[in-house]
């Protein structure tokens, strides 16, 4: 461009360039540098004093826990996924079509994608509380509850309990983008479907879905990436409890980094979990990268 | 498509936003009744009107110094987002003006961003911090949230200034401008919008933040909102009138700020941002 020199443009990239050092490449080295580290120290320049070794990926993959979390979270992010995926596209559906009073009933649909996390997580409690809460008392009402069910204190309704407010904070996500994909559907692809005699099953197999597979898969796989960063909900609601039935990844880490301070498993943790999100993005590459780059 | 039927299209748009909604209802409801009503195996899903009161927000405000975290996360979410807002619009600017490698590893970046759990991130953070003694401190929290938010903002605000065209800048350029005051005085104003979507959702994520002011402070004196409210659930006899009207009152900004932020959400999706 006329009159603006090369180093310009590093120089206003520069603080940004900075901040992703700060946020992505100094927490992915220490994040390793600790894994390999034997003992404890909370001093990052005291860090190479430390026995050098594998001994935290040995504790790790030997712990049944670990095993475990992993399958947890396998479950958390495939039992969130599913409804929320279905909710979304129901939602994005009707939100395509027009009629009266959509501009605000849409913000009301997408609203629960901005609620904070820590307040999702307080609400759940109460309306999910043994014996005050009003699911509870509609259940009994119903006749198809007995006993005073304490949803997150119960080690087989827990990791249920958890995963139903996360599928209400990530739902609007697959909303918001198959909307957008919708919305970028010529209409007369419809038409010229009408005049071919397609039934709306038809329309949806041959037209709809067509155009928007792709923001689909993508927003899948941001939203499978989102529940296993996810770490709010389940740790506000039940810690990783009760005996470690909802303990995810990303509870686990937290719980071992700091209620334990083993920085070095904690971080050995964090290097299986990002392996696995490394993992879900390498099956998915072809949609990342069409979609991204 | 059919065309026909709006208003069943309108009730089953409005049937489905109370269901969705019902929690923050519930959490509204909860807040203005007294704790007697509360306590009561059958609550009654539409109260009498004459029983409601703001007695829980007078009882959370006694009891806790609620008033003070919010003044810190007010604190803190303005702090970040003004410095996350600087750093993006600079970074994004460059990125859409300047052929740089950058570029391309502008989306490796903020891929690479969401690959990584926040109670991971935190390691790192508390760690560093504990060496250059910023733990416990307002200024550590900024940081962190403010790095939070730049991956996301640099790619939106490049989406913006994409939208902008260069040969407005040229012409400012050629009637004697410089680089930077071409930006200044002719692009910015024209990215307004970007800068305000941009500003929304990060100080909509710093606000939430939960994970950061948990672990890098620990006097009760710099907690903000969403750590104070942490701290109800820790009691025997939780009481939940006064928690959901602190929840009433954390969520109100984030409502509001959404509402602004909706409109750009759904026209930025369109060009391929991604906000999860």
């Amino acid at each position: 461009m006329i009159g603006r020199p090369r180093w310009m443009g590093y120089a206003l990239l520069a603080p940004a360039l900075a901040a992703v050092g700060f946020l992505i490449l100094y927490p992915l080295y220490l994040v390793l540098a600790l894994s390999f580290r034997q003992g404890k120290t909370l001093n990052v320049l005291r860090l190479s004093e430390l026995p050098f070794g594998l001994g935290n990926y040995r504790t790790i993959f030997a712990s049944d826990a670990t095993w475990h979390s992993v399958f947890v979270t396998v479950v958390y992010l495939v039992g969130t996924i599913a409804p929320a995926f279905l909710i979304g596209l129901g939602a994005a559906l009707l939100l395509n079509r027009a009629f009266p009073g959509r501009r605000w009933l849409r913000s009301f649909i997408l609203l629960p994608w901005a609620v904070p996390g820590v307040i999702v997580s307080i609400v759940f409690l109460w309306l999910l509380d043994g014996s005050f809460g009003v699911v509870n008392a509609l259940l009994r009402q119903a006749g198809w509850l007995a006993t005073d069910l304490a949803w997150f204190a119960n080690e087989d309704t827990a990791l249920a309990s958890v995963i139903v407010p996360t599928v209400w904070k990530a739902y609007p996500f697959f909303t918001l983008t198959l909307l957008a994909a919708l919305q970028s559907i010529p209409s007369s692809l419809y038409e010229a479907a009408v005049v071919d005699g397609a039934t709306r099953w038809q329309s949806f197999r041959y037209v709809t879905w067509p155009g928007i597979r792709a923001s689909a898969a993508l927003a899948a796989i941001l939203n499978t990436l989102w529940a296993l960063r996810e770490f709010d909900i389940i740790y506000l609601t039940t810690g990783g409890g009760p005996d470690r039935a909802t303990e995810t990844l990303a509870v686990r880490i937290y719980q071992e980094a700091f209620a334990f301070f083993r920085m070095g498993t904690a971080s050995a943790l964090g290097v299986l979990t990002m392996g696995m999100a490394i993992l879900l993005v390498l099956m998915s590459i072809r949609i990342i990268r069409r979609e991204y780059f | 498509m059919t065309r026909s039927r709006p208003w069943l299209l309108a009730f089953a748009a409005l049937a489905m936003a109370t269901v969705v909604l019902f929690p923050i209802y519930w959490m509204l409801l909860t807040s203005v009744l007294p704790s007697e009503l509360t306590r009561s195996r059958s609550p009654a899903l539409l109260p009498e009107l004459s029983a409601l009161s703001f007695d829980a927000f007078a009882a959370a405000l006694e009891r806790k110094p609620v008033l003070l975290w919010l003044g810190n996360s007010a604190v803190v979410t303005i702090g970040a987002t003004f410095i996350s807002v600087v750093i993006s619009t600079l970074g994004g600017y460059s990125l859409s003006r300047f052929r740089s490698r950058a570029q391309q590893g502008a989306g490796f970046a903020l891929l690479v961003s969401k690959m990584l759990p926040s109670s991971l991130i935190v390691i790192p953070f508390f760690i560093a911090f504990s060496t250059f003694g910023l733990i416990d401190s307002r200024w550590g929290l900024i940081l962190a949230n403010a790095a939070v938010g730049v991956p996301f903002a640099t790619w939106l605000m490049k989406g913006f200034f994409d939208g902008i065209p260069r040969e407005i800048e040229l012409a400012a350029m050629l009637d004697g401008c410089s680089g930077m005051q071409a930006m200044w005085y002719v692009v910015l104003p024209l990215a307004k919008p970007g800068l305000a979507a941009c500003a929304i959702y990060v100080a909509i994520v710093a606000w939430s933040d939960f994970v950061f002011a948990r672990t890098l402070v620990s006097s009760p004196d710099l907690w903000t909102l969403t750590v104070g409210m942490q701290s109800f659930l820790g009691e025997y006899l939780v009481d939940w009138s006064s928690l959901m009207a602190v929840g009433v009152l954390s969520l109100a900004p984030v409502f509001v700020l959404f509402l602004l932020l909706e409109p750009f959400l759904v026209s930025g999706m369109t060009q391929g941002a991604v906000a999860n």
